[in-house]
């Protein structure tokens, strides 16, 4: 009754206003509201969807949507959505101790789970009617393989044609753009793989399982975080590796704090920035962040 | 003539036993065959509208009927099937399916888990509190809040004894949400959780106390119960699910594996309904798809004519009693002929003693109308109450 109310009035303003059809459909929130998980996923959604969605990412700035975990209110204004798209490959863990509705929910990467890259080295523990087990994780970054990252914007795409069937042209017009722009990365990354074959490369944090998979990299990742300085056991550790798997570039996930850098600089190893992007960047979009980690990885030595 | 009635009724309340016997016998006569009518209707009127708006089930195979009255009312316990049917269903882009558990009671209410959809399908909305968000939450039915004197914020523990205790189940307290607007269907009688939560009641899902740091075991009923399986891995379990213990909570195994009872579809237009019928006709062994509409008319039909033998059994009672009152009140004109002897000689005519019997009987009958009315009033407005209880339990 209220929102009957509430629409009435809203057409009576925009009557006597003289407001544009545009304006009414904004006042009658006639958007589709899509939640997403991360921002790679917020990106395409925007780019699919354009002024016919309002996308909206949980996660507060600053935040890794991969460590969040959504408070009632945030699981209340989710429940409302029409669509709730999630990167799956056990990104959201926080998934199975919340009531979402299912059939709003859209698991992007559920397509490619045969691909999946399992973490191996999981903690075994032993309760419960399954016996021993290992809570075996799944890496969960598949978007920096930017074939797959098409194919979540695809699962999206679909997600929201399934919602606004009438538009599914539009739609479909849309993803083949931001598709059309995945392959470029995707090629200019197949390209730069194919010069720094088998270069010993060192991570900075497990997170380029995939990048490495799709793109040949010879990657080895360490546990560190950019503005934290490792302990000694970890520099130890890395001489170790270092002999083994002699890299001269660690790619980071933001810039390394200038101390951690310089050390790191002292054993002959440079720092490059791959963001994966995963939060809203301050400036640009993810095209243009994946454009910038590119060029980071080009001029490395 | 209001004196006639004014002697009459002095009379009747004279001989009260006897007037509340005949008053009794008149309005249970009258009113059996209605109020089972009314009662039947009823019962009708609920399972087709519930099955009317439930189009396809799908289950274990088996008894089609305790699937349909698992699904629609949450009564009999059918065989668990596993959610990968449900997301069989979704996945054809046929239908889209909601997956239902029901399988415990609690304090008599049948405890339900379901997905938040199975709310928006059925027109649930919440009256008091919020809606389920968290793992270990329910929400409750009008009926079952009302039952179990439970408002949102208080707690429900699940009874240990109702649980298969296979896994080394333990009782889970529940925490109230919220209470759903009445809609008098048998959604009223359900506490409904996430089916995450029914999972974590089933055992499959958990949260344990890191073993470094683990809390003081807790003497009450809701601190820690202890898991025996495995010598070697004896975690403590959670058995309440709080903010500061959720993060622990975890499941095994694919979801894909863990059991639900019924799987609601719903096809997207005729052709699609046909379509996904068709997909199991084949399917032989393990699993199920009916139609409760198609199932409930079966069953309605027998208690339709079941009705009917009770009808021609009330006539024939009700012929037998209306004799025997006729003799009863021949037998008391006779016991009353002193009476009547002593009002001829006070000077009335044969034509008043009649009026005044005939007052008498206008009384019983106007008397017993009245109860019955009232009677059946209470019996219409508590039908679908009565119905539902039945159908439930
Ligand atoms: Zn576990």
């Amino acid at each position: 009754m209220k929102l009957v109310r509430g629409l009435l009035s809203a057409a009576w303003l925009a009557l006597i206003s003289g407001f544009s059809c545009e304006a009414l459909a904004d006042l009658e929130d006639g958007k589709l509201k899509v939640f997403v998980s991360n921002y790679p996923l917020a990106y395409f959604a925007e780019r699919i969807g354009g002024h016919r969605v309002a996308v909206s990412l949980p996660v507060p700035a600053g935040e890794d949507p991969a460590f969040w975990r959504p408070d009632p209110e945030a699981i209340s204004r989710m429940q409302k959505a029409d669509l709730i798209a999630l990167n799956g490959a056990d990104y959201e863990k926080w998934l199975n101790r919340v009531s979402l509705p299912r059939l709003k929910q859209v698991d992007t990467s559920a397509g490619f789970k045969a691909a999946y890259i399992r973490i191996e080295n999981a903690v075994t523990h032993s309760h419960g009617p399954g016996g021993e087990h290992s809570h075996d994780g799944i890496a969960f970054t598949t978007w920096l393989d930017l074939a797959q990252a098409g194919k979540q914007a695809e699962a999206l795409a679909l997600g929201v044609i399934r919602k606004r069937p009438e538009l599914k042209a539009v739609f479909l017009e849309n993803l083949s753009g931001l598709q059309a722009d995945l392959k470029v990365l995707d090629d200019e990354l197949l390209k730069l793989g194919e010069a720094k074959k088998n270069q010993p490369l060192l991570g900075s944090h497990p997170v380029y399982q995939y990048l490495a998979r799709r793109y040949g990299l010879n990657l080895k990742s360490v546990h560190w975080e950019p503005n934290e300085m490792p302990p000694a056991a970890e520099w130890v550790a890395l001489d170790e590796t270092l002999i083994r798997h002699p890299a001269r570039t660690m790619i980071w996930e933001a810039q390394p704090s200038p101390e951690i850098a310089a050390r790191l600089k002292e054993k002959g190893v440079s720092s490059a920035v791959l963001d994966p992007c995963a939060q809203r960047p301050e400036q640009g979009d993810f095209l243009s962040v994946m454009q910038a980690n590119i060029a980071n990885l080009e001029s490395t030595p | 003539m209001r004196n006639d009635f004014y002697l009459a009724w002095r009379y009747l309340g004279f001989h009260k036993t006897r007037t509340l016997i005949i008053v009794t016998c008149l309005s249970l006569i009258a009113i059996l065959p209605v109020a089972l009518h009314f009662l039947l209707n009823e019962g009708n009127r609920q399972m087709t509208t519930r099955a009317a708006a439930t189009p396809l089930l799908i289950g274990a195979r088996g008894s089609a009927l305790d699937l349909t009255l698992n699904a629609l009312f949450f009564g009999a316990v059918s065989p668990s099937i596993t959610l990968v049917e449900a997301d069989k269903v979704t996945a054809t882009g046929w239908a889209d399916a909601l997956p239902i558990y029901s399988r415990l009671r609690v304090l008599g209410q049948p405890l339900v888990g379901v997905t938040l959809d199975y709310f928006d399908y059925r027109g649930l909305r919440v009256a008091q509190g919020q809606m389920l968000a968290m793992l270990g939450e329910c929400v409750l039915g009008a009926a079952a809040a009302e039952a179990l004197k439970l408002k949102p914020g208080d707690s429900l523990p699940t009874p240990p004894e109702s649980l298969f205790d296979l896994a080394g189940n333990y009782p889970l307290k529940l925490r109230v949400a919220g209470v759903l607007a009445r809609t008098h269907t048998p959604d009223d009688q359900a506490i409904f959780i996430d089916l995450q939560t029914a999972w974590v009641i089933d055992g499959i899902g958990h949260g344990h106390a890191e073993q470094k740091n683990l809390p003081e075991r807790s003497a009450g009923p809701f601190g820690f119960a202890e898991i025996n399986r495995a010598a070697d891995g004896k975690l403590p379990t959670y058995t309440e699910i709080t903010a500061d213990n959720i993060d622990s909570f975890h499941f095994h195994g694919d979801p894909g594996g863990f059991p639900i009872s019924a799987v609601i579809a719903l096809p997207h237009d005729r052709k699609s309904a046909t379509l996904l019928r068709g997909r199991y006709v084949d399917q032989g062994e393990k699993i199920q798809i009916v139609q409760p509409q198609e199932n409930l008319r079966g069953l309605l039909d027998n208690i339709f004519r079941v009705g009917a033998l009770f009808d021609g059994l009330l006539a024939v009672v009700g012929g037998v009693t209306s004799l025997a009152l006729g003799l009863v009140f021949a037998l008391s004109l006779r016991l009353r002929q002193g009476e009547i002897r002593t009002n001829t000689l006070l000077g009335c005519g044969r034509l008043m003693v009649a009026r005044l019997l005939a007052a008498e009987l206008v009384l019983l009958l106007l008397v017993s109308g009245g109860l019955c009315l009232v009677l059946l009033e209470a019996i219409r407005r508590y039908a679908g109450d009565i119905v539902r209880y039945a159908l439930i339990s």
